[in-house]
């Protein structure tokens, strides 16, 4: 019996809107609940309106206050157990240290590692692959 | 007999000296038997030149000198062996019968007694010779020819400046120190260079000369490596020297190394400086790593949308082979989308071009169905593989089940930048003449591609409106974000 998925959305932070739409139906496709924002300071805001979120999936690179590693940051110091998954096409340590327990996965992102990821994150079970 | 001047001794012998002004041998003077006598037994050089007429006497010595003047000049006046250089010779010679003597280290005369102009140099004294009652007899002089000596110092000296040049046009700064206090004994224009055109160095300590490096260190070092005997070497070495134009610091990264240099018997004397201001090529060495860096990124981020699209085609496609063909299709689009950025280089494509491309593919030269219009505007790398897909989606789409998939129906096609704040650039999709058309129930993958909106963009939005006579399709975003290159 495959876990039930977490009530809470998954929630996925990408400005390129065709690779943020793939992302989202591909959780879906997983059984997840998903809501997406198209740079950080979206994601705040829609952080703010929810009781909670399952996980945070971010991209690094991208407009606004702030970039991925630093909302990642700031997730983890308000929700210290929210998973965090961080996406780039490559990790420039110019952009700042990864949050404690946070998972790096490159762009284009393999779906099998992306599974692999969320069930070591308990987001879903292993089954499915 | 005189065993060390055969030749001469020779003609001294032979000459029958009482048909000259100096008279019969056995009259002569103690002096000048004494003189002669010296003169026919000694190795080195000799020249007597006795009496008023001032006749001269040599040795074999002295006759190698005198190159082919020699017999003739035997027994001679004076003037008539060195007439050619009689400007020089005389005032010394008058000197010496005036009871003046006169040495001379190095005297240089173009002599033709090989038969041709020569460069020689002599070592000689003019010694007066005076009678018990002071009287000057004559004149007597040990000379040397010093010719082979000087060309040699002559050749050193050229070698010292060759090497003095290969110091100056080697690239790179060459400076040497020397003593245990590092007195700047020479540096190159490198050198000079580096450390700011114009400071005065030669003769100073590198303490007083470049003060600036005390507090950094580098005295100790030098201390070290004359101390040690052992060379420093260091690539990308952080300094701060007082070279800017007023004298103000600047930080250069060198590569530098202190090489300790020995006299004859081994100790050290000074220091070999070599270094190279390597900052420029550092920074251009970051700035091409940064570039590859981003490059890498870039080609990263075009998989992932790639990726993406191939995902979103193949989730949506009725089967393989309609699949495949969107799948090329749209690819085929991006890659003249790019074609547009390379062709002109970053910052070069614009709307326009990205329209014409679609109306290439999907319009009828002899009977168009479009009507485009709007500003040449500048286009983004990142919103312009958006916005060309876009409009192929939308072309598709018209031409499967909107106005174009009936020989009646058009597309009208304008952009803008919207007035009065001119921040937003607006570009509406609208069709005419074709099907009723009613919102799909089911969004395909054209309709997705589309909603996915212009990338790069900041407030972007695409907006489907399903007006039964005809469809359009509202753009909107930031143009700033629309414009900029990333």
């Amino acid at each position: 019996m495959p876990d039930h998925p977490r009530s809470s959305p998954v929630l996925v932070v990408e400005d390129d809107g065709l690779i943020r739409m793939d992302l989202a139906d591909l959780l879906s496709d997983m059984g997840l609940a998903v809501i997406e924002a198209g740079n950080a300071d979206q994601a705040l805001k829609v952080m703010d309106t929810l009781p909670a979120i399952s996980a945070l999936l971010t991209d690094i690179d991208m407009p606004g206050s702030m970039n991925g590693i630093e909302l990642a940051h700031l997730t983890a110091t308000r929700h210290p157990t929210c998973p965090l998954v961080i996406i780039s096409g490559r990790y420039n340590p110019a952009d700042g240290t990864l949050p404690d327990g946070a998972v790096f996965l490159s762009k284009p992102i393999s779906e099998q590692m992306l599974k692999r990821t969320l069930t070591a994150m308990k987001l879903m079970t292993g089954d499915s692959e | 007999m005189f065993p060390a001047n055969p030749d001469c001794g020779n003609l001294f012998d032979e000459m029958d000296w009482s048909k000259t002004p100096l008279g019969a041998r056995e009259d002569w003077s103690v002096e000048l038997k004494t003189l002669t006598n010296v003169m026919l037994g000694s190795l080195q050089p000799m020249l007597i030149v006795w009496g008023p007429q001032q006749i001269t006497l040599y040795n074999d010595g002295y006759a190698a000198m005198c190159g082919h003047r020699h017999p003739a000049a035997f027994g001679r006046s004076f003037r008539a062996l060195w007439h050619d250089i009689w400007d020089a010779v005389e005032p010394i010679i008058t000197a010496a019968y005036e009871g003046r003597g006169t040495s001379m280290d190095d005297i240089e005369f173009t002599m033709h007694r090989n038969g041709y102009p020569e460069e020689t140099h002599f070592a000689f004294s003019y010694t007066p010779v005076r009678d018990p009652w002071g009287t000057v007899l004559g004149m007597f002089c040990a000379c040397t020819e010093i010719t082979a000596q000087v060309m040699v110092r002559r050749a050193e000296r050229t070698q010292r400046e060759r090497f003095r040049q290969v110091f100056e046009l080697s690239p790179g700064g060459i400076a040497m120190l020397v003593g245990p206090n590092h007195v700047f004994d020479y540096a190159n224009e490198d050198y000079y260079t580096m450390i700011g055109v114009g400071r005065d160095i030669i003769g100073k300590t590198v303490a007083e000369a470049v003060t600036e490096v005390v507090r950094q260190g580098f005295i100790d070092i030098l201390d070290n490596v004359y101390r040690t005997g052992e060379s420093f070497i260091a690539r990308d070495l952080p300094i701060q020297l007082n070279r800017g134009p007023d004298g103000e610091m600047q930080r250069r990264l060198i590569d530098l190394v202190y090489q300790p240099m020995r006299q004859e018997d081994g100790a050290i004397n000074g220091i070999l400086v070599q270094a190279r201001d390597v900052t420029d090529l550092r920074a251009e060495e970051a700035s091409r790593e940064l570039l590859s860096h981003e490059l890498g990124h870039r080609l990263k981020n075009q998989l992932a949308m790639v990726q993406a699209i191939a995902s979103q085609t193949l989730r949506n496609a009725p089967d393989i082979a309609s699949a495949r063909q969107r799948l090329s299709e749209r690819l085929a689009v991006l890659s003249a989308a790019h074609d547009t950025i390379l062709e002109g280089g970053r910052g070069t494509s614009t709307v326009r071009q990205l329209v014409q491309q679609m109306t290439d593919l999907h319009d009828d030269p002899a009977a168009p169905r479009f009507a485009t219009s709007g500003p040449n505007l500048k286009i983004g790398s990142r919103p312009s593989l958006s916005l060309s897909l876009i409009l192929h989606e939308l072309a598709t789409n018209a031409v499967k089940h909107g106005a174009l998939s009936v020989p009646t129906g058009s597309v009208d096609l304008r952009w803008r930048v919207v007035l009065p704040e001119a921040d937003r650039f607006e570009m509406i999709w609208t069709e005419r003449g074709g099907p009723t058309v009613a919102e799909p129930l089911v969004k395909g993958s054209g309709s997705r591609l589309i909603s996915a909106g212009l990338n790069g963009t900041s407030d972007g939005h695409v907006d489907m409106i399903y007006a039964p006579d005809g469809l359009r399709c509202i753009v909107t975003a930031d143009l700033e974000s629309f414009q900029k290159e990333h």
